[in-house]
């Protein structure tokens, strides 16, 4: 049930403002406090305003009027769901109801001293703009874009390869660095026991490094030439970055001083801004911000498990903060065998909007893993970057913003500060009704003030307009259930850090029932007891919440170490939601009898998705279940040997090889397809998330813990100590029968 | 129990002050004239002494033998100690805003304790000076 965009004021299609970019978990408001809390969902918004444009999706428009129009009391801009008042001489805000003077340049175009059509200005026809901001909406002249790297040079590092993937790595991204001003810097910095920094000079012959082994009290050893300008020093950094790995191969220095590291990189970037992207493959042991390696097996799967969820020292948490300050943002790339403390790094991109990238394992002798990293930091380097921004979220009178969920620093009551906004992030706003709703029209407008990567101060405003109902009825069967999951699910992420996971999986459970409960006791007769009732809107969510139940993050099990556990906390907390959702809800085809020829001028086409359950799999099956995260490719015992040789070039099942592989592209019509889908999944992924998955082949009767984890993405199943999708539905009937029909 | 008495009354005093500064710095930080970085570096400077000198008052009554003024401070004591003991008592830039109406109702609390327990030292110390006469 959507408005429908003629009630725009411009009548406009591109009025409704598209789900992927704002979303709330109701789809007509309830007008009155009772009404909501009666019908038990919360009221939410999911919001994505800069998500990275996929292919086929309209560019976003980017305006310069003569001014920016603004409510004069609550600041709203002007949107699309306005109403021009006293023959449209003034125009009424849709968020507070005050009415406004409309300039004079909406009607007669000065320049060209021509009447204009007001109705045809993308202020009032599009509900996602950018506006060039003037010079009001600078503090400071815009930054540039710079980048600072730490990387890692210790032991673990120099042997898993990954120092000399992420030189090169780096090396082939410095051309899609955003730099379209030449005002980019950049800047290198390794850790191992002592800091090393780089005289980058553009007039010197070649990089001079400079040891600071005091780690007590950080400086910086040259005032100048540490961050220099990509366009002038690009041949120093391209000479250092080729050399890199070679500098510190044979080191036997396990020791790592993050914390210093990091001190001094905030002191070098906190005059103009920035991001830090931090490369650790170990445990930082010396100095400010050492870590222990605490985990200890005994307590996963108990209620103790939360305190390894903790972070363990509260000195990266006050540096996020710091950071968030002078506008720097910190990204962290993990690579270890070892434990490496996700809990507590991880704050370090939390408070600062950044990102967690995870690579447990890494060994960049594995194609796989060196292909996984270089394609992601590649992106990550190369995807358009917007600086020292605030979202600010505005709704109708009536609605309060109670709760905001995400990678941000709350800078005030509604104020989310992002040093560097994540494309790839997404934000949930939790709010609740103070008064009734007057009016017919509810509406939630997100406003992000930044600095482009082009030195333009932008504003991106997304505005969505949800109609109010004094209905009950209406309000439970326009319920979007994704949203309610997502919200749920970043709910729960929040309630297991600061209590347990068994607390957010209570809660999550609760809620459902309160939910199910409220529309038994209001829309049943007593005679419908015995069956379980939901709107078929709604129809899904038992599922998505089964998933959530059994998704890696909240799952109750021993099983699943700490850092994965923190780390998928943590992807969860900012997933964007369509991600999300498939993050839940795995996709999942058949492969052994898809339509080959089913693809037309080029375009990838999907076959038919199936339910999550392994009665679904076929002894001669090949399946392909997607998670967003990672690719698996089921391989039945019975597979017919063509199958073999088409797709894997192996002359039978058992030489196929599993696990981490890389597909081979064979010149047949069946693995171009197979590679097809697999390409097109990790494009897309990579737009949405900067994830490129892992393709996993798990045979039939292969290795057991591949199977496993496998098995336990097809969530109508029985797993471990879980429910089965029927069994759930039970549980949900018998928790149904107690509460009385209305 | 007159100088005793001046004493306390000076210690309450300027808890008095100290919480009052509390409460409109937090409605400062509602009002966004100060941000929570800032608030939580000022008020965080502020949170041991003042347990501190509770401590100090409680063991002065405790030596003194005024057991009423004693009895009446000691949950506040122990609630002071349970915080310390939880590692809760400093206040948290990001979790600020979160626990807001949680840390203004502990203020308005405490503001009231002091204020009774104000006027009972007065009294305390007015009888005592009518005794030394």
């Amino acid at each position: 049930m959507r408005i429908k965009f003629q009630s725009s004021i411009a009548g406009s299609p591109m009025a409704n403002c598209p789900p992927s970019y704002q979303r709330c978990t109701f789809n007509a408001i309830p007008n009155t406090t009772q009404l909501l809390s009666k019908c038990k969902i919360p009221l939410a918004l999911v919001t994505s305003p800069f998500r990275h444009l996929l292919p086929g999706d309209e560019p976003v428009p980017v305006i310069q009027p003569e001014q920016i129009v603004r409510c004069r009391r609550c600041r709203t801009y002007i949107n699309p769901w306005v109403q021009f008042v006293e023959q449209g001489t003034r125009w009424k805000c849709n968020l507070c109801y005050v009415v406004n003077e409309v300039p004079s340049f909406f009607d007669w175009d000065p320049e060209t001293r021509q009447p204009r059509d007001r109705m045809k200005r993308v202020e009032l026809t599009h509900s996602v703009i950018d506006f060039i901001a003037p010079q009001e909406y600078m503090v400071r002249p815009p930054q540039p874009v710079v980048f600072f790297f730490v990387i890692d040079v210790s032991y673990n590092a120099i042997q898993s390869g990954m120092v000399a993937t992420a030189a090169k790595a780096i090396l082939s991204a410095l051309d899609s660095i955003p730099n379209s001003d030449s005002r980019t810097k950049v800047g290198i910095m390794t850790v191992d026991s002592t800091l090393h920094f780089y005289n980058l000079n553009a007039q010197a012959s070649e990089p001079q490094m400079l040891v600071v082994a005091d780690l007590e009290d950080v400086y910086l050893p040259l005032p100048e030439d540490l961050l220099v300008l990509l366009s002038e020093s690009r041949g120093i950094i391209e000479s250092l970055l080729g050399r890199i790995g070679d500098m510190f191969k044979g080191t036997q220095n396990v020791q790592n001083a993050l914390g210093p590291a990091l001190k001094s990189a905030y002191k070098l970037l906190s005059p103009i801004g920035g991001k830090i992207i931090v490369l650790q493959a170990t445990l930082p042991t010396l100095h400010d911000g050492a870590l222990k390696a605490r985990e200890d097996s005994k307590l996963l799967g108990t209620p103790k498990e939360a305190t390894l969820l903790q972070p363990a020292s509260g000195f990266y948490k006050a540096l996020a903060v710091d950071c968030s300050r002078a506008q720097v943002s910190v990204d962290l790339f993990a690579f270890s065998p070892q434990y490496t403390d996700i809990a507590t790094l991880s704050g370090l991109a939390k408070y600062t909007g950044g990102s967690t990238y995870y690579y447990p394992g890494f060994n960049a002798a594995r194609p796989e893993d060196a292909l996984k990293f270089a394609n992601e930091l590649t992106h990550f380097l190369g995807r358009p970057l917007l600086l020292e921004a605030v979202l600010r979220v505005r709704a109708s009178r009536g609605i309060r913003l109670t709760a905001f969920h995400g990678n941000f620093f709350l800078r005030s009551t509604d104020l989310l500060a992002l040093p560097n906004v994540n494309p790839d992030n997404a934000y949930a706003i939790e709010m609740t009704l103070e008064e009734n709703l007057s009016t017919s029209l509810a509406c939630f407008q997100s406003a992000v003030l930044c600095t482009a990567s082009s030195g333009e101060r932008r504003i991106r405003v997304v505005t969505l307009a949800v109609p109010t109902t004094g209905n009950l009825q209406d309000c439970f069967l326009s319920t979007d259930q994704s949203a309610l999951a997502v919200l749920l699910a970043k709910k729960a992420v929040e309630r297991s850090l600061s209590s347990k996971i068994e607390d957010a999986r209570d809660a999550i459970v609760h809620k459902l029932t309160d939910i199910m409960g409220a529309y038994k006791q209001n829309f049943t007769t007593s005679g419908q007891a015995v069956q379980l009732l939901l709107p078929e809107n709604l129809k899904l969510l038992p599922l998505l919440i089964l998933g959530l139940l059994k998704h890696s993050a909240f799952r109750a099990t021993g099983t699943i170490p700490s850092d994965m556990r923190a780390h998928v906390l943590g992807l969860q907390y900012v997933f964007p939601l369509e991600f999300a959702i498939t993050n839940i809800h795995p996709r999942f085809w058949a492969l052994h009898n898809i339509d080959i020829q089913g693809d037309n001028n080029g375009e990838v086409v999907f076959p038919p998705t199936l339910n999550l359950t392994s009665a679904k799999l076929e002894r001669h099956g090949l399946y392909l279940l997607e998670t967003g995260m990672e690719i698996f490719l089921w391989v039945g015992r019975a597979v017919p040997q063509e199958v073999c040789s088409l797709l894997f070039d192996k002359p039978s099942y058992d030489q196929i090889p599993t696990g981490k592989v890389i597909l081979p592209a064979l010149q047949n019509a069946y693995s171009q397809k197979v590679n097809g889908l697999i390409n097109k999944i990790r494009h897309i992924r990579l737009l949405m998330f900067t994830s490129y998955p892992h393709l996993y082949i798990v045979k039939e009767d292969g290795d057991q813990s591949l199977r496993m984890w496998f098995l336990s993405h097809l969530i109508e199943d029985r797993i471990e100590q879980a429910y089965s999708y029927p069994q759930w539905l039970g549980h949900l009937r018998d928790q149904m029968a107690k509460v009385s029909s209305g | 129990m007159g100088w005793d008495g001046i004493l306390f009354l000076f210690a309450v005093v300027m808890s008095a002050i100290l919480l009052f500064t509390m409460i409109i710095m937090f409605s400062d930080l509602e009002c966004d004239y100060i941000n929570p970085i800032d608030l939580c570096n000022k008020l965080n400077a502020f949170v041991l002494p003042e347990t501190i000198a509770h401590g100090i008052l409680w063991l002065a009554f405790l030596l003194n033998g005024s057991w009423i003024a004693l009895l009446i401070n000691t949950p506040l004591l122990a609630w002071n100690v349970n915080k310390i003991v939880n590692n809760r008592h400093m206040y948290d830039a990001t979790e600020i805003f979160r626990t807001l109406p949680k840390h203004k109702e502990e203020s308005f609390a405490k503001l009231g304790f002091y204020l009774l327990c104000f006027f009972y030292y007065l009294y305390r110390m007015i009888i005592g000076l009518l005794d030394t006469k």
